[in-house]
């Protein structure tokens, strides 16, 4: 019997249900459990008090400004750096594209906690950069004091999200657009301002409210730069200090998921309506040109003082990595393999939980993101919207809330049949990284979904198979290059996560390698092994990244000429 | 596919739930060196044993404990700071271990006790506070070595030293009590004000101040003595050097109550008490005291520090019950009135540093009285002694943090203590201001 | 305004080593409708796109009113365009999309809001302005298109498949009003289309153009009537060919030997190319289609044949019929009442031949 036409198909309605309850007791019951702390007494009762507590305390006011400013001065930065590019790429014909596509991706393979340390070390006020600035023209530049430092490590990390989303709406832009223009008779800065940025703009937003939600829920940069006044340290602070019984580390909470939401909402619904993805079948891009001579050496110059700077915490982990002593200096004093010796010999514990944590939070990741998919576009179960919103919603939750939702509900519960608490194991933090990762997963294996024409399935169907036999020899093989790319996108952003997994590791043998980064850097003699460990991190990201690239490369090129098969 | 699916994830669960069998779980707040030097020993001599670090600040340790349920918790808490045992002590959550302590270790250093007199916690180690000091930046600035907490106070050190919090660190709150209690309340509060308006920064984290030497962010700051050591040792261009008010303190070791592996607990704490565990103190990378007396002892590497000569050279006499009343006031008065308006407390040094030059090359009786008022706005505590330990004072910081009202008392006693603060630093840059053009 | 001509003179193009225009040479008159038509690859729309500066031809002038314009970049050319996919900006209202040419030339603004609503109410668009591009139809988007050009008053105006993506009913109404409004605006206007439909019912004249070369160019009843060659005969509207060699060359008239078919003696005196074989061309409606074995009237030139398929058009009815072994078409007036012949009626087929035009082999 086919249950393709049943509203409530009962082998689905029990995935549906599966998945829901995995959103709920691992998303939706924690973050509300923060809410419902955050806003009672002692006694149970409601209560505004505690947010009253927060705005009366200076310091607690002053980190939720310091927050915002961090994050809205980031998104400028990041933009200042980031449209340049992008309309070089789009409309210049010239060689140094390629390098342009790498300088999108190199910022995101380096785990920011431990760039920042780097960039501590080139440009904070005794670094590289100053000293011989100091000793040249005797001035120096406070880059890397108090909150321009984490502004700078962030735009720096983050910038490529912008570069990303608004060079594929510009690359969207119908040539005729801009021809139109020009045959108006305008041109230039004009035609850029009225026509292209505006028909670009949902990319750009696109992008800035994602650097501006990353930015404002980061732990680990302010932290390891020594910044306290911002409101992810102060939460953790005061669930660390004070105990996870402390309130106000509740109202932190609710008030950056609170922006969070409010800056993702933000900007879905300036982007409603207005997909300007102008291009149709048979149109083109605009117009490229090539660059004059002048335009040439403006256009390399400022990608090369890009390059230098989104390079600077790349070289300093890999010199740190090397370094033997390195203080008040501009370079190391000698170098040593040494570190990456002690890295090698103590250090495959940190390496293997990475592995275990990351591979398994991706892989249910990728299966929750594809039956997620399946229910929303295979499926007419009423409310299935909900699913993906509530998957989706993960993204607007900042990791250390996560983590304290998950101390305070799972409290005390024990793992079946063992006395050990779920919180004290390495699966809570797993389970935090899943949650969190999932809504990228989600997109991918909905992208790699909607490509596959549902009359692939139907002519299946039509021959006599079964639903699950369906899905397992038509769907999820057509599926496989997005969900293996929705896998490492998954995989890789969990080995660098830092904000969650502070909170929740008790031992040191549970500590992944981000972890492990860290605690390195809490020592004199462990800064070398930490950056040494930094630089494998990177690898790992940098090979994933790559290996992710490739399959949807493939993947995409075989979906594409079915298309056009069916197009013809 | 899904038989197998179900069965690697019951045999991950089941992999976890043997590794707690024979494990003894350590809280402490030491480096890595140290507690892998210690675990790699003690798994050593005890093969059937498995030593869990929990790598956790000490306040946080303390929470952790506190949270846990009995018969759950770990076994070993071990940290520098005394008193923090105090609090857990007097909490009840530290069992009696006499039976594995080690009676060649002498009842106090100086005259502070290495062991609990009820017998609760032991010292493991000893430890003293001192100046660390980056040669290169000193060199380049030409900045004289310093070998007193006063000479960190000079003007020439503005934007040269660095420090952390006592909320942040056990350490750095026993370096503030020391140096309340050797030069009293109120000129104690006004040494550590000014050294923190000569601070660079305030750090994060204790490692903080060593890290910060080491990589030549700023020039000075108090650290523990290991830190200054060890970091020699690892070859940064830096010295460490022990001022006369200086406090020799024990790190301590407890054995914690309701503990879930009790017995396999205290034989950690005899190994780390014993000869064999006394000797890794010694290791050039972790450069901590061992309690035992060098006269017992074999293999002190040359020129080690003594701490039986260091108690004597001190003027200290620390009272760790005097430090335990008053510990959350300290933390918080310091908190809120250095650490979250450290800006403006700098801005206020500034000006007062300021003043005081242009007034030296002209002064001036008005200028001076001025000068004086500013002084003591911007450098005095804002509360006495008395009040420290006063029972309104307790009642707020001993209070039940979940209840709303008490939360509102303690954040409108510490906003109010914040935002005075902030004001008498205002008022105090004016004063200077006006100070230095008279 | 005034009105200007626009001329091509050897204008030649090629991207690489593809040569995409070989040696044009159109003249455009002031004031004219003129049409470029040719099948998709034949170069139309790269010509176009030359005139507006778009494109850049390697060698040749371009002249508009006589003078050269090959480099003056296209925002200065004053030369207005209508895209095949109009290109309205969908961030931006009616209102603006058609303000947008004067806004940039930096006019007062009560001037603007004059030309707008001009332009607006001469597209019958007047109460659109505040809509947006995707609330519109595509007839409607199409109009704003031509506003937002014309309102500039440019001295040229070109259309690149205009009709193109509007649905059958609709290109007919909105060819009639295209023609109305430049009637009435009277700008010299070049449209690009590859129906020889619109071309005809629209232009004054037109160029048809194959693989980059001008094939003809003259009036529609010109190109029609008179197809230069074989490939304008073809292209513009439907012609039958019969090819074969000369027999016989005389004062009345010329035999052809049609392969397969036999011998056609044709009577036709003037405009006789010279060459061995010749192509017979002449046009369906210009057939007569008989039963066969009727009486034959001498006037026309008959050919006997067999009726292969029908296609019955409304107005008229399409036969192919099977001459020989060639395939002749012909179109005979349909009225009610009249029968059709079935498929395998043998029937006579009568060419009148002053409609037979004889063209090079």
């Amino acid at each position: 019997m086919s249950t393709h036409n049943m509203k409530f198909p009962p082998g689905l309605m029990l995935v549906a249900l599966g998945v829901l309850g995995f959103l709920l007791l691992f998303l939706a019951i924690p973050v509300g459990n923060v809410f419902y702390t955050a806003f009672s007494n002692a006694d149970g009762s409601f209560t505004m008090g505690h947010f009253g507590s927060f705005f009366q305390q200076p310091l607690l006011k002053e980190s939720f400004f310091n927050s915002l400013y961090v994050s809205v001065m980031s998104v400028i930065f990041a933009s200042l750096i980031a449209i340049p590019l992008a309309y070089l790429t789009v409309r210049f014909r010239f060689r140094g594209a390629l390098i342009i596509q790498t300088l999108g991706v190199l910022p995101l393979i380096m785990p920011p906690f431990v760039g920042a340390v780097a960039l501590q070390l080139l440009f904070g006020t005794s670094g590289t950069v100053n000293l011989l600035l100091q000793d040249w023209f005797d001035v120096s530049i406070p880059i890397m004091d108090g909150l321009n430092g984490v502004i700078f490590v962030e735009s720096l990390h983050y910038f490529p999200f912008i570069l990303l989303n608004l060079t594929v709406a510009m690359r969207n832009i119908d040539g005729a657009m801009e021809e139109a223009a020009l045959n108006l008779g305008s041109r230039g800065w004009r035609l850029f301002r009225r026509i292209i940025f505006p028909l670009a703009l949902p990319g750009y937003i696109a992008g800035a409210s994602l650097v501006f939600v990353k930015v404002f829920d980061d732990l680990g940069t302010p932290l390891v730069l020594g910044i306290t006044n911002m409101l992810a340290p102060q939460a953790y602070l005061r669930i660390t200090q004070v105990g996870i019984d402390d309130p106000l580390g509740y109202v932190i909470s609710v008030l950056m998921i609170v922006f969070s939401i409010l800056a993702l909402w933000l900007s879905a619904s300036v982007l409603r309506n207005k997909d300007y993805s102008t291009l149709q079948k048979g149109g083109s891009s605009i117009q490229q040109r090539k660059l004059g001579r002048w335009e040439s050496v403006l256009a390399y110059a400022w990608i090369a003082f890009v390059l230098l700077l989104v390079l600077s915490p790349h070289i300093g982990v890999l010199l740190l990595s090397f370094a033997t002593v390195w203080s008040y200096a501009p370079l190391p004093d000698g170098y040593t393999l040494s570190h990456y010796a002690a890295v090698f010999s103590n250090s495959h514990d940190m390496m293997i939980n990475t592995l275990l944590y990351c591979g398994l939070a991706a892989g249910i990741d990728v299966i929750l993101g594809t039956a997620i998919a399946y229910l929303i576009l295979r499926t007419r179960i009423p409310a299935r919207r909900w699913l993906d919103w509530l998957a989706s919603a993960a993204l607007a939750v900042p990791g250390i809330v996560l983590a304290i939702g998950y101390l305070r509900t799972f409290r005390g519960v024990e793992l079946p049949g063992t006395d050990t608490v779920l919180t004290s194991t390495w699966i809570v933090i797993m389970l935090a990284y899943s949650v969190r990762r999932l809504p990228y997963a989600l997109r991918a294996c909905v992208a790699a979904l909607q490509q596959i024409n549902v009359s692939l399935e139907e002519a299946a169907a039509s021959v006599g198979a079964r639903r699950h036999r369906i899905i397992r020899r038509v769907v999820v093989p057509l599926m496989a290059g997005g969900m293996l790319a929705g896998f490492v996108t998954s995989f890789i952003t969990a080995a660098v996560e830092l904000s969650a997994t502070i909170m929740l590791v008790s031992r040191d043998s549970d500590a992944p390698m981000s972890y492990g980064i860290y605690l390195f850097m809490q020592s004199a003699s462990g800064r070398g092994p930490g950056a040494a460990l930094g630089v494998l991190a990177i690898v790992v990201v940098a090979i994933g990244t790559y290996a992710s690239h490739l399959i949807v490369e493939r993947a995409s090129r075989r979906t594409r000429s079915l298309h056009a098969i069916e197009q013809e | 596919m899904k038989l197998r699916q179900s069965s690697l994830l019951a045999v991950l669960m089941a992999a976890s739930a043997t590794a707690y069998a024979g494990t003894v779980t350590v809280i402490t707040s030491f480096p890595k060196e140290l507690t892998q030097a210690y675990k790699s020993a003690f798994e050593k001599s005890n093969p059937d044993i498995k030593l869990e670090i929990l790598n956790k600040n000490t306040v946080s340790g303390i929470a952790y404990v506190r949270e846990t349920a009995e018969g759950r918790r770990p076994e070993v808490f071990w940290a520098s700071a005394p008193d923090a045992f105090e609090v857990l002590g007097a909490a009840g959550l530290l069992e009696k271990a006499s039976d594995v302590a080690n009676h060649e270790v002498p009842d106090k250093i100086g005259s502070f006790p290495i062991n609990d007199p009820s017998g609760l916690f032991y010292g493991q180690a000893l430890a003293g506070y001192g100046i660390m000091y980056n040669t290169r930046l000193l060199k380049a600035k030409k900045l004289t070595p310093p070998t007193t907490w006063a000479d960190l106070l000079k003007p020439e050190w503005f934007g040269n030293v660095g420090m952390t919090s006592p909320s942040r660190s056990g350490t750095q709150h026993l370096t503030v009590e020391t140096i309340l209690q050797g030069e009293g309340w109120d000129k104690g509060w006004n040494t550590i004000i000014r050294m923190a308006g000569n601070s660079k920064t305030l750090t994060d984290r204790s490692f903080g101040v060593p890290d910060g030497v080491n990589n030549g962010q700023f020039g000075a700051g108090p650290v523990i003595d290991f830190f200054g050591l060890s970091s020699k040792f690892s070859k940064f261009p830096v010295e460490f050097v022990y001022p006369d008010e200086t406090a020799i303190v024990p790190a301590n070791i407890a054995l914690i109550k309701a503990a879930k592996n009790t017995e396999e607990g205290k034989k950690f704490i005899r190994f780390a008490l014993s000869p064999e565990g006394q000797e890794l103190l010694l290791k050039p990378e972790i450069s901590r005291l061992p309690v035992i007396p060098y006269a017992k002892m074999n293999n002190i590497p040359q020129g080690y520090p003594d701490p039986k000569i260091l108690a004597e050279k001190s003027k200290v006499h620390f009272d760790t019950e005097l430090s335990q009343q008053r510990y959350f006031v300290v933390q918080s008065l310091f908190d809120q009135t250095i650490t979250f308006r450290h800006k403006e407390l700098q801005n206020a040094t500034r000006a007062i540093l300021d003043a005081q030059s242009k007034l030296a090359e002209n002064p001036s009786d008005k200028g001076q009285a001025l000068l004086e008022q500013a002084k003591k706005l911007a450098w005095s505590p804002l509360i006495d002694e008395k009040e420290a330990v006063s029972e309104d004072i307790q009642k707020v910081f001993q209070g039940d943090k979940k209840d709303a009202s008490v939360s509102q008392a303690l954040s409108k006693l510490q906003g109010q203590w914040n935002s005075e603060a902030e004001a008498n630093y205002r008022k105090a840059i004016e004063l200077a201001g006006q100070a230095a053009s008279s | 305004m005034k009105k200007v001509s626009v001329e091509c003179r050897d204008i030649r193009l090629s991207y690489g080593d593809t040569e995409v225009l070989k040696n044009i040479n159109i003249l455009i008159e002031p004031g004219e409708f003129f049409a470029l038509l040719g099948p998709s690859g034949s170069g139309k729309s790269t010509l176009l796109r030359l005139i507006a500066g778009f494109n850049q031809h390697n060698a040749g002038q371009l002249l508009v009113d006589g003078k050269d314009i090959s480099a003056i970049p296209p925002h200065r050319r004053n030369i207005g365009m209508v895209f095949q996919s109009y290109a309205l900006w969908p961030h931006m209202t009616v209102w603006d999309n058609v303000a947008f040419g004067l806004v940039e030339r930096r006019l007062p603004r009560a001037e603007v809001r004059e030309r707008v609503e001009a332009a607006l109410a001469l597209v019958g668009l007047s109460t659109f302005a505040r809509r947006r591009p995707n609330e519109l139809s595509g007839g409607q988007q199409q109009r704003v298109a031509l506003a937002r050009t014309i309102v500039i008053e440019p001295q040229v105006l070109l259309l690149d498949e205009p009709l193109s993506n509007l649905d059958k009913k609709l290109r007919v109404q909105m060819r009639r009003e295209l023609l109305s409004l430049q009637r009435r605006l009277g700008i010299t206007t070049i449209f690009v289309t590859h129906d020889q439909e619109e071309a005809m019912t629209t232009a004054d004249r037109m160029a048809v153009l194959d693989k980059g070369v001008v094939q003809q160019t003259g009036s529609p009843a010109t190109l029609f009537d008179f197809p230069a060659n074989r490939f304008v005969a073809n292209f513009v509207g439907t012609m039958n060919v019969l090819e074969g060699a000369v027999r016989t060359r005389n004062y009345s008239g010329v035999t052809l030997s049609v392969d397969g078919v036999g011998d056609l003696a044709i009577p036709v005196h003037d405009d006789i190319p010279q060459g061995d074989r010749l192509a017979a061309s002449f046009r369906p409606h210009s057939v007569r289609i008989d039963a066969a074995g009727g009486n034959a009237d001498a006037h026309y030139v008959w050919l006997p044949g067999v009726v292969e398929e029908r296609e019955f058009l409304g107005e008229f009815v399409r036969y192919a019929v099977r001459v020989g072994e060639q395939r002749v078409t012909a179109d005979q007036s349909h009225f009610a009442g009249l029968s059709q012949f079935q498929i395998g009626a043998p029937v006579a087929l009568g060419l009148e031949p002053s409609q037979i035009r004889l063209l090079s082999a």
